[in-house]
């Protein structure tokens, strides 16, 4: 929590005080206002003496917080899925895995696409940064970091460094040298201190500047030559898990989401929260805008998907089912935002209609639960990281010929079902009716679903 | 006391920015659903995996070996 320590962007002369101290960079009905911490105490004090209470405020806030629920509420004249029946469906979906990178001793954190299309980086528990060539399964570079739990890597636009986070609290730059006997680590530079462990990074359009989200409840852009926080982003009001920066070129605008079950969109020049959305009932593990820029989706602990309108204002979609208990990982679009790829804890990948809000198949494989999964920027493949220690690359196979169709769910009429032999593999409920989720096998179905719907129940 | 002015000031900081946030413009559903369908119609064609590249295209196919014997 990044209330009693604070990020100070400025250090100068306080507003009210002239005092040379860090200054609290706030805003009062949007003017930039920068006092130092004493003085904001001191303007707080005032406040009471107007006979603004702490109960006022809050029964304030509580008004206005139900005046946006029916701001937004006048704009629900249809659903998403209700305009999308006039699209046709998307093609049944054939993906095989092209490709397993195998090398990482540990859980695999995170994976970044470089622009070039073919290289990956990724990250480690055991501390471990690889670059990957993904089409010769080659590791080109390799980076030990002295921590553990890299929890955030990124791939500069320029695909001459790679940005790493994680346990240590910083964010560090390593320019990637084409002599394979350079020693990485040692030319590794600290770009971002956070008071806690740095959950997501990302370059802004250029090598020059990079945005990180921490544990400590705040997100922060910095130069990445010196060093200096350029501007910090408070709101939060717990853990930051993720980042998202705008697509397009001209955009300044990131979201983020977070412990706090909100997902908030910032300016990245003054630091303002624009939006904010709260309807996630856990925390959300990741974010990631819509191709065009108008629209995100968020992953949740609370096993569903959103997606959020950031022009209506409101989330437009949820993309959930009874079957899928787990939270929710990661989620990226494909090239032209019709398909979601969602990574589950559950190790499975669903991959979802984004219009309609159906489900169009699932990718098994891995046998730990999915840290990422990141579509490629020409939009050919997707690449899915996972705590079983590897990376998967997943491509579309020969037209025709559907390796991975979404699972038929249908009930079984009573009188004429075949009885399927009995496996030794697999764990049957006394009854015989339900298969009970098997975690060591990497493919489960349903063999039967009672009158209250749900296959864990006994009959 | 210090706890309770910091939490008027972080009630505050709240209030203004629930104004803030009411304060927006907004788009009905049905025209921002409109906009989003139509970007993704107008880049389907682009996406390899909403409509299928040949083979050749691919750069993660299955590479297939010649045995050329002279």
């Amino acid at each position: 929590m990044c209330d009693q320590t604070f990020m100070a962007a400025t250090f100068g002369p306080c507003d009210s005080c002239s005092k040379a101290s860090p200054l609290m960079n706030i805003y009062i009905k949007s003017e930039a206002i920068n006092y130092c911490s004493f003085c904001v105490e001191m303007m707080a004090c005032q406040g009471l003496q107007k006979g603004e209470t702490l109960a006022t405020l809050k029964k304030e806030s509580e008004n206005l917080k139900k005046k946006l629920e029916e701001e937004r509420g006048k704009l629900n004249d249809i659903e998403l899925h209700q305009v999308a029946e006039k699209v046709e469906a998307v093609a049944a979906l054939s993906l095989k895995t092209r490709r397993v990178l195998k090398g990482h001793g540990n859980k695999v954190l995170c994976v970044d696409w470089c622009k070039d299309k073919r290289r990956l980086v990724s990250s480690s528990q055991d501390g471990k940064v690889i670059v990957w060539d993904a089409f010769t399964l080659n590791k080109e570079h390799g980076v030990t970091l002295p921590c553990t739990w890299v929890m955030a890597c990124a791939y500069a636009p320029s695909g001459c460094a790679v940005a790493c986070g994680g346990l240590d609290n910083k964010c560090s730059v390593v320019p990637l040298s084409l002599d394979r006997n350079e020693n990485l680590a040692a030319k590794k530079k600290s770009v971002a201190m956070h008071t806690n462990y740095v959950s997501g990074c990302s370059f802004t359009n250029s090598d020059m500047q990079l945005l990180t989200s921490s544990g400590d409840g705040t997100c922060a852009l910095w130069d990445v030559e010196s060093g200096q926080l350029l501007q910090s982003f408070h709101g939060h009001t717990a853990d930051v898990l993720s980042l998202d920066l705008a697509p397009s070129e001209t955009g300044n605008t990131f979201v983020s989401g977070g412990c706090d079950m909100k997902a908030n969109v910032w300016d990245m020049r003054s630091g303002q929260n624009i939006q904010s959305f709260e309807s996630h009932e856990s925390d959300i593990n990741c974010v990631k805008y819509y191709p065009s820029g108008d629209a995100f989706a968020s992953a949740s602990d609370d096993a569903t998907c959103r997606f959020y309108d950031l022009r209506a204002d409101r989330e437009v979609a949820v993309y959930q089912k009874d079957s899928i208990i787990f939270g929710a990982s990661s989620v990226d679009f494909s090239l032209s935002g019709r398909l979601l790829f969602t990574g589950y804890n559950d190790y499975t990948i669903n991959v979802w209609d984004v219009l309609k809000g159906t489900r169009v198949s699932i990718l098994l494989g891995h046998e730990n639960r999915i840290s990422r999964v990141r579509v490629s920027p020409d939009g050919t493949a997707l690449c899915s990281a996972s705590w079983d220690n590897s990376l998967r690359i997943e491509g579309t196979g020969p037209r025709g010929n559907p390796t991975h169709p979404a699972p038929q769910l249908h009930p079984p009429a009573h009188s004429g079902r075949s009885q399927s032999v009995p496996r030794a593999d697999r764990i049957y409920s006394p009854s015989n009716k339900f298969l009970v989720f098997p975690w060591v096998f990497s493919q489960w179905e349903w063999l039967g679903k009672s009158s209250k719907g749900s296959a864990l129940e006994p009959s | 006391m210090s706890n309770n002015m910091a939490k008027i000031a972080d009630a505050r900081k709240t209030v203004e920015q629930l104004k803030l946030e009411v304060n927006i413009e907004r788009m009905m559903i049905s025209k921002a659903a409109a906009e989003l369908m139509s970007y993704c119609e107008a880049h389907a064609k682009e996406d390899p995996l909403v409509t299928p590249v040949p083979s050749s295209e691919n750069p993660f196919r299955e590479k297939k070996l010649f045995c050329v014997i002279l």
